[in-house]
């Protein structure tokens, strides 16, 4: 908006001054025209004026003279007053005064042509009279024998004459004694005498008219009156150009301003357009690189990934990278990534065409084009190798991180890689693994998806249900509990065991609603079998999951008369920590009157630490113990030790995996109290009527 | 500049050429203006009541005078003065005896409005010429108009008077050095020039560049009051003051003077001599003064040859 204004107002002052310029060109140069012209006319005048002043001196000095050029030059005069007049500046209030003149300067221009029609008319007389005297003085010869003196005064009188004409002088005239007289009776003589009489008289009578005339011609002031108007006219021209001078520099001004504000709006234009491509890099920059390893980013790969012809990529995941950043923080999982950047960098410049990437978290990438399997193989070998014999120091720590390299060169190339990332993270003895089709990845991915759509169904169809497997008293031979195990009934009616969906609903949001139905269900036949104890089996992690839990006891308080037959299993887990926390789940659920089992114990991670901390009532021991103790001397002999130890606790035991009848038959002479198994029975829809068992 | 001008001026003049110039050889009217303007002249639609054409008063087949010593006009009036001639007009420095007119346009205008020559208005001569088919016809074709106006038949006229030239007098050529005049002309032309006659005769037309008393020496009486410059001027100096006449086909022009009293050369010669030189003439001064005025005969206008 503020831009539009100044494009506005700069378009609006380029009109203006462009309006003004043109304006003023206009002006200037009508007016250097009229002036110019004005100057040029009143020289010609001036000119014309003089050479007309010339024309009447020739024409009194010569005797005769062609006239045609007085007239001629007359005329032009009257043209060129004409042209003059005609000036425009004439029309302008500055010069009302030279207008004025030029208007008096017409009277005496006309004034002067009519003295110069009198002058002519009074010189033609004058000087025929006088070149007829001169003749006529001639023809008086005869004279010089006789009455010589008549000549002599003759040749004075001519004199004088002659003499006036030349001074001009009317005082010069002396009339008394310009006639001739004789008293000679001859008539030549006398005839001699009245012809220069007549002529004598005439001069005397017509001179002063000549001399006036010719006074009033010589003596006009019209070339003072050009002079005056052309020195007037110069000075107010002068004050015309001046103002005409301010005016162009008032211009000029403007025009500079305008350049100046031309060129800042420029400057500014090009600064922001300047920031507004550094903005634009940077955001270019931190769409396509990473902000902390300064590498391409993961959405720099997948554009990549689609402008290349066989791709081929190495993904580098570090190894328990989220416990590092727990236990040293943040800041230096930071720095452990940026050296890993740079140590990746320097690793693989050796290679040409390829590009290093960080896809996030503490994973990177590298993409190859067009590179053999073998190849790529050992450099992921090498890189490896590399990596973890590099030692990363920051300041007084030096840490050894090690990585896990997936290569695939088979689309889709990322999918796979992930997938085969996670497999290899599985298996603790690889580090390298290349991605082949056969590792059927993308299979279970696609089953996963089917799976949760199943248990989806189940849910919305109540096709989830408890399957119950009884726990056998060795002593009474008596069923005394059934473990409570989840089942999935397809639409079909087969029924799917928890491997096949229990581990992918922990990873949807559909594990609460199946724990949930599960807790209900084994309450509600709870309350159908009175006669019996029920076990539901709940992970140590689920313990830690406070909106299980919560779903756990508000299921409890709804049942309360129910409940003191309900025991909880509790299953390992590698990863217990918090022993307090379930401590005080085991308090709480004891204050309810439930028992809780250990289960599987014997397997993976027991620890006998469990049972100084936490309040254990029964102690399930392993089938891969159980089943085995019939041949297996070492595992009767833990089979015994772990009931040793429980009882010692005031613990009781139940051993899974019953197969058999010997089994059977050693769990009692050891003193194990309970026992469940397919010797017994498998887990089933409903508990049974009866709780006999034989051995 | 002007001092060079001047000077330059003065060194050609102190050669002084012939104070007389020969008529150009050519008029350099436009022909069929002038032509247009020739019918116009000879046409009497432009007096009152058809009687007068210009052509009356300006008898072209002479010396473009009027032989009569004063005119006859509209009605049979007569007019108050001898017409002068209507050749080498274009040269006179003013129209009319007493150059009240500054040139031919004026003049033209002069008679057509004068109550006792051709007595018509412009109005009235515009719509008569626009009322001739013949006239629309040529102005249309001459001028381009379709409408006539006054000045258009002026100017038609005066390209016609412009036209009338009568160059290649003998002695134009000998001006120009083509032909030698006879002792008796040349003798008559030296008088004309010791005598002072070329004083006031000069230039182009020998005479109608300037103003002149009739009767410098002795005062000049006519019968009749004639309108002199003084009737313009009311100065007393201007009484019976007129144009200086040409004297180009002066042989061909008489009766002489604007009051016409002299019939022939050697009258007005006489008068001439008499009145404003102060002097008496030889008979044989006369006789050579009359061959030199003969030599002053142009040739008829090439204008009024042509149809």
């Amino acid at each position: 908006m503020k831009s539009n204004r100044s494009i506005l107002s700069v378009l609006l002052i380029g009109i203006i001054s462009s309006i003004a310029l043109i304006y003023f060109y206009i002006i200037q140069r009508d007016f250097t025209k009229n002036h110019r012209e004005f100057l040029i006319s009143i020289n010609n005048l001036e000119q014309h004026q003089s050479k007309l002043s010339y024309l009447i001196l020739e024409n009194s000095i010569y005797i005769y003279q062609n006239q045609d050029k007085i007239e001629q030059k007359i005329q032009e005069i009257q043209a060129e007053y004409k042209i003059l007049k005609k000036s425009v500046l004439l029309k302008s209030d500055t010069y009302k005064q030279i207008n004025k003149k030029i208007i008096s300067l017409k009277k005496k221009i006309d004034s002067n042509i009519k003295n110069i029609e009198d002058y002519l008319m009074f010189n033609a007389g004058i000087k025929n009279s006088l070149l007829f005297l001169t003749r006529h003085i001639e023809s008086g010869e005869f004279l010089v024998l006789e009455d010589s003196h008549i000549l002599i005064k003759a040749n004075h009188i001519l004199k004088h004459f002659y003499d006036t004409k030349k001074i001009q002088d009317l005082d010069y005239l002396d009339y008394k004694e310009f006639l001739l007289h004789s008293d000679s009776s001859d008539k030549k003589t006398k005839d001699f005498i009245k012809k220069f009489n007549i002529h004598s008289k005439y001069l005397m009578k017509s001179y002063t008219d000549y001399i006036n005339s010719i006074n009033s011609v010589l003596h006009n002031d019209i070339y003072n009156a050009i002079i005056e108007i052309n020195t007037q006219f110069s000075k107010l021209a002068l004050k015309d150009f001046k103002a005409l001078d301010t005016f162009a520099f008032m211009l000029f001004t403007i025009f500079i301003l305008s350049l100046s504000f031309i060129i800042f709006l420029l400057y500014s234009s090009i600064k922001k357009n300047h920031t507004l491509q550094i903005t634009s890099k940077s955001l270019q920059h931190s769409l396509t690189y990473d902000q902390l390893t300064n590498l391409y980013n993961r959405k720099a790969l997948e554009s990549r990934l689609n402008s290349i012809s066989k791709p081929t990529i190495l993904l580098i995941n570090i190894d328990n990278f989220k416990d590092t950043n727990d236990i040293y923080g943040n800041q230096i999982g930071d720095s452990i990534l940026i050296n890993l950047a740079r140590l990746l960098e320097s690793e693989l410049a050796y290679l040409e065409n390829i590009n290093i990437f960080r896809l996030g978290g503490d994973e990177f990438g590298v993409l190859f084009q067009d590179i053999d399997e073998d190849e790529i193989y050992n450099i992921a070998i090498k890189l490896e190798k590399n990596i973890s014999e590099h030692k990363f120091s920051f300041d007084n720590l030096e840490l050894d991180i090690s990585v896990s390299i997936v290569c695939n060169t088979i689309f889709p190339i990322l999918e796979n890689a992930d997938l085969t990332l996670k497999l290899l993270k599985q298996n603790p003895t690889k580090r390298v693994m290349i991605y082949t089709d056969d590792m059927n990845l993308k299979k279970s991915v696609e089953e996963n998806m089917q799976t949760v759509q199943i248990i989806k169904n189940a849910i919305a169809d109540d096709r989830i249900i408890p399957y119950f497997q009884p726990i056998v008293n060795l002593q009474t031979l008596k069923i005394e509990k059934y473990e409570a195990l989840v089942r999935l009934k397809l639409e079909d009616g087969t029924i799917l065991p928890p491997f096949k969906f229990l581990e992918i609903s922990k990873k949807s949001s559909y594990y609460h609603e199946i724990t949930k139905i599960m807790i209900n269900k084994i309450l509600q036949t709870a309350k159908e079998y009175p006669q019996y104890r029920f076990s539901l089996n709940i992970s140590m992690l689920d313990i830690l999951n406070e909106k299980l839990i919560t779903i756990l006891f508000d299921c409890f308080n709804q049942n309360l008369s129910v409940v003191a037959r309900i025991d909880i299993e509790l299953l390992e887990s590698e990863f217990l920590e918090d022993t307090a926390k379930v401590q005080e789940f085991i308090k709480k659920v004891h204050s309810y009157g439930s028992n809780i089992l250990i289960d599987d114990f014997g397997s993976g991670y027991s620890n006998f630490s469990y049972f100084s901390d936490l309040d254990i009532d029964v102690v399930k021991i392993d089938g891969s113990i159980v089943s085995e103790i019939v041949d297996d001397k070492r595992k009767l002999h833990i089979l015994k030790t772990i009931h040793q130890f429980t009882k010692g606790m005031d613990m009781v035991n139940i051993a899974e995996y019953v197969e058999s009848k010997e089994i059977a038959q050693i769990l009692q002479e050891v003193g194990i109290e309970y026992a469940q198994g397919y010797y017994f029975s498998q887990p089933i829809p409903k508990p049974l009527e009866s709780d006999k068992v034989t051995l | 500049m002007l001092k060079f001008i001047l000077f330059t001026s003065i060194i050609i003049s102190l050669y002084a050429q012939e104070p007389i110039s020969p008529i150009p050889l050519e008029s350099g009217v436009n022909r069929d203006k002038a032509k247009l303007g020739k019918e116009l002249f000879f046409d009497t639609l432009l007096s009152k009541d058809n009687s007068v054409a210009c052509v009356n008063c300006h008898d072209v087949s002479q010396g473009g005078a009027d032989s009569n010593v004063v005119s006859i006009g509209f009605n049979g009036k007569k007019g108050n003065i001898q017409s002068p001639t209507v050749f080498n007009a274009r040269y006179n420095f003013k129209q009319f005896w007493n150059g009240r007119a500054k040139n031919l346009y004026e003049q033209v205008d002069g008679p057509i409005n004068n109550p006792v020559e051709h007595n018509l208005d412009s109005k009235i001569v515009e719509q008569r010429v626009n009322n001739s088919k013949l006239y629309k016809k040529r102005f249309s074709d001459v001028y381009g108009i379709s409408k006539i106006k006054y000045t258009h038949i002026v100017d038609a006229i005066v390209e016609f008077e412009k036209g009338l030239i009568t160059p290649n007098a003998k002695f134009d050529k000998y001006l120009r050095g083509e032909i030698d005049l006879s002792d008796n002309e040349k003798n008559g032309y030296k008088l004309f020039k010791q005598y002072g006659c070329i004083t006031c005769h000069n230039g182009i037309n020998i005479g109608s560049n300037s103003f002149q008393k009739m009767g410098t020496f002795i005062e000049y009486k006519s019968k009749n009051s004639y309108p002199d410059k003084e009737s313009i001027t009311n100065k007393q100096i201007h009484y019976n003051v007129f144009k200086v006449p040409t004297l180009r086909n002066i042989n061909l022009t008489a009766p002489y003077f604007h009051d016409g009293s002299a019939k022939t050369l050697t009258e007005a010669i006489d008068a001439m001599a008499k009145h404003n030189l102060g002097v008496e003439l030889s008979k044989k001064e006369k006789k050579n003064l009359i061959d030199f005025l003969n030599t002053l005969e142009g040739e008829k206008p090439a204008i009024l040859e042509s149809n």
